[in-house]
């Protein structure tokens, strides 16, 4: 039914990776595509500690709410390659949780039992190795657009010369005009533009680690899958591990190579699924029937992961 | 469409500028119509006596006069009042605002420096204002340094509550985000927190500063020669109700350009925040 979705399609469009080392053009999807992924796989290598990793991880609060319970899993660090992990779940799983724990930001940080290790090492605090984007598009409001994104440069002291040349490669790359745009103050940009500042202020840093909490949710459509396809190019030669949160199935399944799936109270990994990689422009793939069906799948997946009677 | 053909009259609609700006001058006409009717006639057929209110014309006159630089009894002109009001209003202010936003700004970054200082800020801005006068007196004494302490002991707990508030009020997600690009706590407290709670504590100063004009009128009821509210007080014991009523025009078009002048200056501080009104 979705077998020959690649010839259907017609010409292979531009943004399908010009610089994709295994560009053979896109490839079928459907729901066989999609693989369990088990965590009882020891990490790949062990003398290479995975990038990311959860071992039993719970977090209750003082008021003994408990906002993800024995959470385990692991981000393998291959070499030349980040991996892109989609947080799937209702509101109340976690999701955000397991972000700022990442981050190290407080009062999420730090668990309450269980170890949350980057490269090896327990989380201690915030750092620029691991970059932050939230949903509510955050840019210092009393910077221009220039000076947001040199912001963390400035911070390592870094000359204003170098840092403004580094500053407007950047915000090149997330698509804004650095000429016409550097010099502008946040309030004179829309959601799109100022998400894009935001992204750029921690892509100029090269952490090794990108978090984006539900980034696009409060974008508009159009705007969204534009903000899909600018994340998959930029991805592709960051080689950084992205976790990014999102309600949408569409996101997920589009932007994840996998897809982590949570229920909520208290938070629990449910499933880790692996799905295809985007190689398409997200408008396009995100209506091919293959997709939708994986889409599908999942929605009926996560439905009957989460309906009382499948619980034991 | 609809808009358009809306009556002025449609429910919480705001009238035209124009318009708006018509009503107003026409409602404060009938204020004056009504005004000159009640003090119209001899002293002793008038509505309202002369003893209590004068005519609008003998205050219009009288403010002419204050204005064309025509000296008052002791010789001072209208303008050396003003400057001498404003002399002690800024010295008092600055003072207030030396001590107060520093102090505001760490009890907004640091919280136990925040628990320490409350009880003392609560204290504080519950002294009557008046109260301040006498207490100014015995700790120093009538002259200039008084009034300048009076105005600092009444400004400073509000500007140090209000710049703390400032910092409070900025989300923490700006924090966050830092935190995430590397920067210190000193970068974050420099870089992310003053800058951005700045506009709020500017606008507190705006709103500080315009009451410390009306604050200052209550020091120079005491041993002042010059300023607006020794001009109040020289008319008080003279009865002379034309130039307190002039007087009390001429401090409320004061401190109405003072306000817009601190507006206009917010514009051009902050350009990234429009100035609210």
């Amino acid at each position: 039914m979705v077998r020959h979705l690649n010839s259907s399609t017609g010409p292979v469009p531009e943004t399908a990776s010009t610089d994709s080392p295994q560009d053979e053009g896109p490839s079928p999807i459907s729901p066989a595509t999609v693989r369990e992924l088990h965590e009882n796989a020891p990490a790949a290598d062990a003398a290479k500690p995975p990038v990311i990793e959860f071992r039993n991880v719970t977090k209750t609060y003082g008021d003994g709410y408990t906002a993800i319970e024995n959470i385990t899993f692991h981000v393998d660090d291959v070499a030349g390659k980040g991996e892109f992990v989609t947080l799937l779940g209702p509101s109340g799983c976690g999701k955000s949780t397991i972000l700022r724990l990442i981050a190290g930001l407080t009062p999420q940080h730090p668990a309450t039992s269980g170890e949350v290790l980057i490269v090896g090492k327990p989380v201690a605090g915030p750092g620029p190795d691991r970059g932050m984007v939230f949903q509510d598009y955050i840019a210092f409001d009393n910077r221009s657009v220039l000076d947001n994104v040199a912001f963390g440069l400035e911070c390592q002291g870094v000359g204003t010369d170098e840092r403004y040349e580094r500053a407007r490669k950047v915000i090149a790359q997330v698509g804004l005009n650095a000429d016409r745009d550097a010099y502008k103050y946040p309030h004179q940009l829309s959601g799109g533009m100022r998400q894009r500042v935001a992204i750029a202020g921690t892509l100029i840093l090269r952490p090794k680690i990108i978090l984006m909490d539900e980034p696009f949710g409060a974008l508009d459509p159009a705007t969204r899958y534009r903000m899909q396809d600018l994340i998959v190019n930029l991805w592709r030669d960051l080689e950084a591990t992205v976790f990014f949160v999102t309600h949408s199935v569409e996101e997920a399944v589009y932007l994840g190579d996998r897809t982590m799936i949570f229920s909520p109270g208290p938070g629990r990994l449910l499933q880790q699924l692996e799905v295809p990689p985007p190689d398409r422009p997200a408008k396009s793939m995100q209506r091919e029937p293959g997709f939708l069906e994986v889409v599908y799948a999942i929605k009926d997946m996560v439905d009957k992961l989460e309906s009382p009677l499948a619980k034991d | 469409m609809a808009s358009s053909t809306r009556s002025i009259f449609a429910l919480r609609a705001a009238p035209s500028p124009v318009i708006g700006r018509l009503i107003g001058v026409l409602s404060v006409a009938a204020l004056i119509l009504v005004w000159y009717l009640i003090t119209l006639g001899a002293a002793e057929s008038r509505v309202v006596s002369p003893a209590i209110l004068p005519t609008p014309l003998e205050v219009g006159r009288r403010l002419l006069t204050l204005i064309t630089g025509g000296s008052d009894a002791e010789g001072s002109t209208l303008a050396l009042n003003i400057a001498a009001s404003l002399k002690r209003v800024i010295s008092g202010f600055f003072l207030a605002f030396i001590v107060g936003v520093p102090l505001g700004i760490i009890a907004g970054v640091s919280g136990p420096v925040r628990a320490a200082l409350a009880p003392h800020a609560l204290f504080m801005r519950n002294i009557p204002l008046a109260a301040l006068i006498p207490l100014t007196m015995v700790s120093f004494g009538i002259d200039e340094q008084q009034k300048t302490m009076f105005i600092f002991l009444a400004v400073a707990p509000f500007l140090m509550g209000d710049a703390m508030v400032a910092i409070v009020r900025v989300p923490d997600k700006y924090v966050e985000t830092a935190q995430t690009r590397g920067a210190s706590t000193f970068q974050i407290i420099t870089k992310v927190l003053i800058p951005l709670a700045m506009p709020a504590i500017y606008s507190s100063m705006r709103t500080l500063f315009g009451l410390a004009v009306g604050y200052i009128m209550l020091a120079e009821l005491v041993n002042a020669d010059l300023g607006l509210g020794h001009m109040l007080l020289v008319g008080q014991r003279r009865s002379d109700l034309p130039t307190i009523f002039a007087t009390l025009v001429v401090i409320a078009t004061l401190a109405f350009f003072v306000d817009k002048l601190l507006q206009l200056l917010q514009g051009k501080i902050f350009p990234y925040r429009p100035a609210e009104d």
